[in-house]
């Protein structure tokens, strides 16, 4: 589904990915998992369309997304949730997640994707008339994720869902991602919670440095990353 | 600056030196003046614009403020040099009025904060002094245009000399510095403050004396006059478009502004500022550098070859 | 004496819608793509010539042309957009409030100039049969036509408001406010936002020029003004909310008139400006401000 070949990615001058190569089946839940400021949520951002890659070839079915705008990758069928949710606080949950169905083909099943996310996430549904500027972290991610849910994509990126939430929600959150997986949408997940990923994860990638250091299915990985625990965990 | 550059240089200013005495054309000795004006606004707006960064849309309250305390000072009976000098340090008291709670915000505020005031002056200024003011009759019998000259030259070698100096100091690389990543300069013990209110202070004065140099050249003005906006603009767009942040940029700018003008007068009144806005939008669109940095991108172009 | 005072007062309401719906164009445009277009005066300008042109050559009314003005100035604003702004999207925020301060100003400049070519320098005004129409209620006097502009800059506000708020095109525009990056991860083209902003600003200035031109006087200077008066308000009302600016913008009348009736005329013409310099020095968010400036 989605082919990444040797992307080379740039910030200004600074390269800040070298080489990565990767590759995203269809129902797959795939984990990139790396220390921080390995280049995982840079690899995330080049496959959105938020950061142009200096070379290399992303492909998602038959689509060359290498020059795409962000925008028009969404309407692909490729939807991230950037760290931290980022959702738009003075607005109402409701209009969050409205504004999730903007592209053409998402508005059109606006309703029915409403209640699939309500389905997922109950709490949505009971506060969707505040502001969400007043919802609590743990909201504002599950938030974060229906919204990017609305779109209908077919593959999801989420960027540390799990990041500053308390352990119990965790566990839902990490729940809820299993489900949206088996429920159809592939899922990309970026996360340093190494072990939660691994449990959830088909296959999954190790980036350092900017430079894929390993991958494999998630079961081969939990047993190289008891090596590598040391500075993984 | 090499031995060649020097000879140049001197060679300039020699020829500037000896305009009056070989060209008796007044016109051209007036136009002579009006480049050597511009060249002084546009380099002192150029300290705090270019070489500081700090956008100021105000300059031409500085301009004014010189204007008006040299008239005064010097229609009174005070001698030529004490009411320049006068002029310079009100423009500076202005400057610092204003700079002190206004650099303490961004970077936009600063700029039409600036604006404000010189708007405020314009105004207050002209509602104030609506009257023209005249040198009178027995001192414009003897009025004489080459002193005036000279002293608009001294005025901007003065300005662009202290902009040389200031920008080869320790000072001026402080001034940079803070220009180009205020926090960083900060956090290595340079006080951006400090530095910016000294660029603004040096860039008020000589746009005070300037205007205490038009006060002196001028026979008879309406006070308001010198505050208008248009002398803050054109300044800003000779910088730019001759090259902002360099010494020798609004130089060109000023030559090129004066030429134009005076290409265009017999065409259409006025067209020679659209052709400049024109420029000056494309000069920050493309051409950041302006006309030195043309310059410097077609020198370094056919070195390679 | 009371008499008086009231009148000015009421002058000043009337002339500060004017003022807000100025500002609220300029705050549109600068709240969602943070360029600081100084050229705004100069569309208000020439959405007054617009309407006086259309008058003094073909009769038409200038409450009937205003459809004519807002599609004059939405065209003018995408032309100088597709031209000149559209090229710094991609800039840093300070970069861009930089630049579209410098490029908005070398605009102004030649905008003014042309049309100074091609107007001449003369005042103008529209003077239609109801121009001289007055409504008198307590003793003051309310003259129709700026009653009826009144009118209108209020419902353009409201129109406005209600697109922010209800349209799914308006909901973007605020989304593209909040965070453009998250927005753009909706599917939004944050390009065409900067464009649909930047040209409703412009026809929201030349709405308010073409009620300046029946109202009040036009010439081709007056640009710069307004701009400093749209500022002064946009500051003054806090940027990032649309009715403050709009109140923001009568307050300004009321305050001019005010100074102008107790104090003297000199003081009635830059009271708007050391007020701004004062919200700026004191408290640069504004009077509602919602979000720093």
């Amino acid at each position: 589904m989605l082919t990444i070949e040797k992307i080379d990615a740039y910030y200004g001058d600074l390269q800040s990915l070298w080489g990565i190569s990767m590759q995203v089946n269809e129902g797959e839940l795939v984990a990139l998992i790396g220390p921080n400021g390995a280049g995982k949520t840079t690899t995330l951002r080049v496959i959105s369309g938020l950061l142009k890659p200096g070379s290399g070839n992303i492909r998602f079915h038959d689509h060359n997304l290498g020059k795409e705008s962000a925008h028009k990758i969404v309407e692909l069928g490729i939807s991230q949730v950037l760290e931290g949710g980022k959702i738009f606080t003075g607005m109402s949950v409701l209009e969050n997640l409205e504004l999730g169905a903007f592209v053409g083909r998402a508005r059109k099943v606006k309703d029915a994707s409403l209640k699939w996310v309500y389905q997922i996430f109950p709490r949505l549904e009971e506060r969707k008339s505040q502001r969400a500027g007043t919802l609590s972290g743990g909201e504002r991610q599950m938030l974060a994720i229906g919204r990017a849910l609305m779109s209908k994509p077919r593959l999801l990126l989420l960027d540390e869902p799990s990041f500053g939430l308390a352990p119990i929600l965790v566990e839902h959150m990490f729940e809820m991602i299993k489900e949206i997986n088996k429920q159809g949408v592939t899922v990309l997940l970026v996360e340093q919670n190494v072990r939660a990923a691994l449990e959830l994860a088909h296959r999954a990638y190790v980036i350092e440095n900017g430079r894929i250091a390993g991958q494999g299915t998630a079961k081969d990985l939990v047993s190289f990353e008891s090596v590598r625990s040391a500075y993984l965990a | 600056m090499n031995r060649r550059q020097i000879a140049l240089l001197l060679l300039i200013i020699a020829i500037l030196a000896a305009l009056p005495v070989v060209i008796k054309s007044d016109s051209t000795i007036n136009l002579a003046v009006y480049v050597l004006l511009y060249v002084s606004l546009a380099s002192s707006w150029n300290i705090l614009g270019g070489f500081s960064g700090q956008t100021n849309l105000g300059h031409a309250a500085f301009f004014g403020a010189g204007t008006l305390a040299t008239r005064f000072l010097w229609l009174s009976g005070w001698n030529l040099f004490p009411s320049l000098l006068a002029g310079g340090l009100l423009a500076v008291a202005l400057a610092l009025l204003v700079g002190i709670p206004a650099f303490r915000l961004r970077g936009v505020y600063f700029a039409i904060g600036t604006l404000a005031l010189s708007q405020i002056l314009y105004i207050t200024v002209g509602n104030t002094f609506s009257m023209i003011s005249s040198i009178p009759a027995q001192d414009l019998a003897v009025y004489q245009l080459a002193p005036r000259y000279y002293l608009f030259l001294g005025v901007a070698l003065l300005t662009t000399g202290t902009g040389y100096v200031l920008v080869n100091s320790r000072l001026g690389l402080g001034i940079m510095a803070v220009r180009e990543e205020e926090d960083a300069a900060e956090s290595l013990g340079v006080s951006a403050l400090k530095h910016k209110l000294l660029a603004l202070s040096v860039s008020a004065f000589f746009g005070g004396l300037t205007g205490g140099a038009f006060a002196f050249y001028h026979v008879g003005y309406y006070p308001q006059l010198p505050f208008g906006i248009e002398w803050t603009f054109d300044s800003m767009m000779m910088a730019y478009i001759g090259g902002v942040g360099t010494i020798v940029g609004p130089i060109i700018g000023a030559v090129f502004f004066v030429i134009l003008r005076e290409l265009l007068a017999l065409k259409l009144a006025e067209m020679h500022l659209i052709v400049f806005g024109t420029l000056f939008i494309l000069v920050v669109l493309f051409l950041p550098g302006g006309f030195v940095g043309v310059w410097e991108k077609t020198r370094k172009a056919l070195a390679r070859r | 004496m009371f008499d008086a005072l009231a009148q000015n007062l009421v002058y000043g309401i009337l002339v500060g819608a004017l003022y807000g719906l100025a500002a609220v164009g300029l705050s549109l445009v600068f709240g969602v793509t943070k360029f600081l277009n100084v050229a705004h005066g100069e569309f208000l300008m020439f959405g007054g010539y617009a309407s006086f042109w259309l008058f003094t050559l073909w009769k038409v009314d200038p409450f009937v042309s205003l459809p004519a003005a807002i599609v004059f100035l939405l065209v003018l604003g995408a032309v100088f957009y597709k031209l000149l702004f559209g090229r710094m999207v991609k800039l840093t925020e300070a970069e861009k409030i930089q630049n579209t301060l410098l490029v908005g100003f070398g605009l102004s400049l030649i905008l003014q100039n042309l049309a100074l070519r091609f107007w001449t320098a003369d005042t103008r005004s529209i003077t239609t049969f109801y121009s001289g129409a007055v409504f008198t209620f307590a003793g003051v006097r309310f003259p129709i036509v700026r009653l009826a502009s009144m009118g209108i800059a209020f419902v353009a506000v409201v129109a406005l408001q209600l697109f922010l708020r209800r349209t799914y095109t308006g909901k973007a525009l605020r989304a593209t406010v909040e965070n453009w990056e998250a927005a753009t991860l909706m599917g939004i083209d944050i390009q065409r936002v900067y464009l649909l902003s930047f040209v409703m600003g412009a026809a929201l200035a030349g709405v308010a020029g073409a009620l300046v031109s029946v109202g009040y006087s036009i010439d081709p200077t007056m640009g710069m003004g307004w701009t400093l008066k749209s500022l002064v308000v946009m500051v003054l009302g806090g940027l990032g909310s649309i009715t403050g600016t709009f109140v923001g913008g009568i307050i300004l009348g009321v305050t001019e008139s005010a100074t102008g009736y107790f104090l003297s005329l000199t003081y009635k013409e830059v009271v708007g400006l050391v007020l701004f310099i004062l919200v700026l020095i004191f408290r640069p968010q504004g009077l509602f401000g919602t979000k720093e400036g």
